[in-house]
C-alpha cells in the first residue's frame, strides 16, 4: 500500500505544481541530505472518513519562483513573506485536497483545516509518534519538495482508487 | 454590459490566480471586490451590485457551502450565478453544490476552464471579441 500512496501523491504533486506554479518536479527517493539550503515546513490536518494529515518540506529558495509563477509576477519582482507563505499554503492544500479522493475515492467526505506554516521549533518537534503512510521526496531545478503523508489509525476499508482500478 | 465579480476564498494568493484569468479571459470586467470567508462575502452581496460569485468550499468563520445556503434565503442575491472553485473530491458534496445551482471547477485549473464556464453561465455577450 506504500508503494501505491506514493505513486499517488507524487502524481497529484507533480499535476498540482504544473498547473498552479508552473514548476517541474522529479521524484528523487535516493536523496539523504538537504544541502545547505534552508527548509519550511507546512502542514495541513483532514477530518473525515478518515483522520491524518500532509506535511511539506521546502527548500527556502524555491518558495520565491513558486509564489511568483502562482501570481504571475515578473522576475525579480518583490514578493512579500506574506505571499510567499500564502502561495505554500495553497499548494499544500491542493495536493491535499487532490490526494484524498484518490485514496478513500469519490464517494466519502473530508473537511480539510486551513494548512499552517510551522514555526522552526514545531517543525524540528514533530510527535515521535506519528509516522508517515508515505514520503515522498521531489527534486526541482531550484531546490527540492518532501512530502510526508499522515493516515491516523488504521482506517477499515482504505481503498487506493488507482485510475479504473481500484486496489483494496 | 461589463460584469462585477466577487471572488471568495481564503487564500490570497487564490484570489489573485482567479482573478488575474478572469481578466486575461476577454471578460468585459466591471468592479471586482474580493473577500476571505462566506462571511465577508455575504456582507460584499449586500453591499455591492455583484453579477457573478467565484468562490471557495473550505474556508474559516463561514465555509462556501453555507455562504451559498445563505444567498438562497435571500431574494435579492438568490439569483446571482456561483462558481465553485475548489479541491473537494466528494461526488456527493459536489453534487449537492451543483443541485444548489453552482457550477463547479476543480482545483488545479487551467484559464481556459474558468473562461469556458463563465462563458457557459454569462454566455458570449460579456465578452469582448478578441478575447480567445
Amino acid at each position: 500500500m506504500e508503494q501505491l500512496l506514493k505513486s499517488r501523491l507524487t502524481q497529484v504533486a507533480n499535476d498540482t505544481l504544473e498547473k498552479l506554479a508552473f514548476l517541474f518536479a522529479f521524484p528523487d527517493s535516493e536523496r539523504v541530505d538537504d544541502g545547505p539550503d534552508p527548509t519550511v515546513v507546512g502542514r495541513v490536518a483532514f477530518f473525515g472518513y478518515f483522520n491524518g494529515s500532509l506535511l511539506m518540506r521546502i527548500s527556502s529558495s524555491v518558495i520565491p519562483e513558486l509564489a511568483g509563477n502562482m501570481l504571475g509576477l515578473d522576475d525579480g519582482a518583490e514578493i512579500s513573506d506574506v505571499q510567499q507563505h500564502d502561495a505554500l499554503k495553497e499548494i499544500i492544500n491542493v495536493i491535499c485536497g487532490n490526494l484524498l479522493p484518490t485514496v478513500a475515492g469519490d464517494q466519502v467526505e473530508f473537511n480539510i483545516e486551513a494548512p499552517k506554516i510551522l514555526s522552526s521549533g514545531e517543525a524540528e518537534n514533530l510527535p515521535e509518534n506519528e509516522r508517515p503512510a508515505c514520503i515522498v521526496r521531489l527534486t526541482l531545478e531550484e531546490g527540492f519538495i518532501d512530502l510526508y503523508f499522515f493516515i491516523q489509525g488504521e482506517p477499515a476499508e482504505l481503498r487506493l482508487n488507482y485510475g479504473s482500478e481500484q486496489v483494496q | 454590459m461589463a460584469v462585477n465579480v466577487l471572488v471568495v476564498d481564503d487564500s490570497g494568493v487564490m484570489r489573485a490566480m482567479i482573478i488575474k484569468t478572469i481578466r486575461l479571459s476577454g471578460l468585459q470586467l466591471g468592479e471586482i471586490h474580493q473577500a476571505a470567508n462566506g462571511r465577508e462575502g455575504l456582507e460584499a452581496l449586500n453591499q455591492h451590485w455583484i453579477d457573478l460569485v467565484i468562490a471557495d468550499i473550505n474556508m474559516p468563520v463561514m465555509n462556501g457551502e453555507e455562504m451559498i445556503d445563505q444567498m438562497l434565503k435571500d431574494p435579492d442575491i438568490q439569483d446571482i450565478p456561483i462558481v465553485v472553485i475548489s479541491t473537494e473530491g466528494s461526488k456527493t458534496r459536489v453534487e449537492r453544490l451543483q443541485k444548489k445551482g453552482a457550477r463547479f471547477i476543480h482545483k488545479p485549473f487551467t484559464p481556459e476552464i474558468i473562461r469556458d464556464a463563465v462563458k457557459d453561465i454569462l454566455g458570449d455577450k460579456v465578452f469582448d471579441g478578441a478575447a480567445a
